[in-house]
């Protein structure tokens, strides 16, 4: 798998210029949890992000939570963010340019923190309603960024704005080249990331006995290449995708009649999809916290959610995706808590 | 009354002149100018809708051979 082979070589290159540099160091050893790399610790199927079970909010179904969130930049976009850039590295296309990406935050978040690494300048355009959390994360990671209102396109799709704006900087001619797109919506890419990490992990963490995934529309990167992955192993396996409503407040997840359906979507691996509104999502996502002690994202509640409505009995053994964790989102949830919590 | 501050937002495509636009009249006192020169005949549907949004006045929209000038002026408050 490409993505293993060149985070190999890519981290005994940095060991051996260390080495002819001083003294020989420690080399990573993933049964020690030593990396060499901050890179070395985004998932893959020998480092996979936990499943942990799900024991009250689903009961008595047999469901599970794949947490994304043990990523090191926080979600399930560092999968996409290094296969992305690995993407665009083969193909020559960064040589000299500086990146430019729409994004609701995560996959800004990973990009930066690749980018830093590498020496690349980042800008990420941003729609409404991204916590403020995620702009200073990306501003702290030496990003530049470009929020964007929903009223910035009222002529085409009013909630792509953030896309619009990011393919006007990468395409404007007054930018002559100086920008390349990852383009985590069009860009195959993405999909890969989960066919060759996502997708097998989850087969070896459940021994094969995954009978639904679960997961939201989005980039659709993930039910993608998950699904598409699953798929290719057992036909019968059953994939569902979370969708949200029309002016939905869910970070990171898409109605697909509001937004532009993402090029890499392929319908044809989705047997289901669930709709989820935004007070149902924030109540399971309550729930995840309260019982089940998982500091989630907002999207985990709407995908929690779905698994909940499916019949546990017909559906065995279920894994969803949490591309999240909470720690982002401190704002959101206060507007969400009202005064609830607070000391009369 | 001094010139209007001006915008180069020529060569550059929709929605970046009015994504511009809008940071520039969000740094300006009510009641004052700003003038745009595009190239994106997108603008020319772009620039009135983006007035009317923010609840500025656009003053002015003229074509000089391939360049739009918008000129705005900022509404109250």
């Amino acid at each position: 798998m490409a993505v293993r082979i060149r985070n190999r070589r890519q981290s005994d290159r940095m060991t051996s210029a260390r080495n002819d540099a001083g003294p020989r160091k420690l080399a990573s050893d993933l049964s020690r949890r030593r990396y060499g790399d901050v890179r070395e610790l985004i998932a893959s199927p020998e480092n996979p992000t936990p499943l942990v079970r799900l024991n009250r909010v689903l009961a008595p179904a047999e469901g599970y939570l794949k947490l994304e969130w043990f990523n090191p930049f926080g979600s399930v976009k560092d999968r996409t963010a290094r296969a992305l850039l690995e993407g665009l590295r083969a193909r020559g296309a960064l040589d000299g340019r500086e990146l430019v990406e729409p994004t609701s935050g995560n996959t800004g978040i990973a990009l930066a923190a690749l980018a830093a690494l590498d020496g690349l300048r980042l800008t990420v355009t941003i729609p409404s309603g991204v916590p403020e959390e995620k702009l200073v994360l990306l501003r702290m990671l030496g990003a530049t960024v470009m929020p964007t209102p929903d009223e910035l396109c009222p002529v085409d799709n009013p909630r792509d704005g953030a896309i619009a704006l990011a393919h006007a900087v990468a395409e404007s001619p007054a930018h002559a080249g100086r920008y390349v797109m990852p383009n985590q919506y069009a860009n195959p890419d993405n999909v890969r990331a989960h066919y060759e990490t996502t997708g097998p992990e989850i087969w070896e963490q459940t021994e094969g006995r995954v009978r639904t995934f679960v997961a939201g529309f989005g980039t659709c990167g993930t039910i993608t290449g998950v699904g598409r992955f699953l798929k290719e192993r057992d036909s019968s396996i059953r994939i569902v995708a979370v969708e949200p409503q029309r002016g939905h407040r869910l970070p990171g997840l898409k109605n697909l009649q509001e937004s532009k359906p993402p090029t890499i979507l392929d319908r044809s691996v989705i047997d289901d999809v669930i709709h989820v509104p935004d007070e149902p999502a924030y109540a399971m996502a309550k729930r995840l916290f309260r019982e089940e002690a998982l500091i989630v994202g907002p999207s985990t509640g709407a995908i929690v959610q779905a698994m909940r409505e499916l019949d546990g009995e017909t559906h065995g053994l279920t894994v969803g995706i949490s591309p999240d964790g909470g720690q982002k989102y401190a704002s959101f949830y206060r507007d969400i808590l009202g005064e609830e919590g607070m000391a009369p | 009354m001094t010139a209007p501050q001006t915008l180069d937002c020529k060569g550059l495509l929709c929605p970046l002149p009015v994504y511009k636009a809008s940071q520039a009249l969000n740094r300006l006192q009510p009641g004052q100018l700003l003038r745009v020169e595009c190239t994106d005949p997108g603008s020319l549907a772009d620039f009135p809708a983006l007035a009317r949004q923010r609840g500025d006045t656009l003053v002015s929209a003229t074509e000089q051979g391939d360049v739009q000038v918008f000129v705005l002026k900022k509404g109250s408050e």
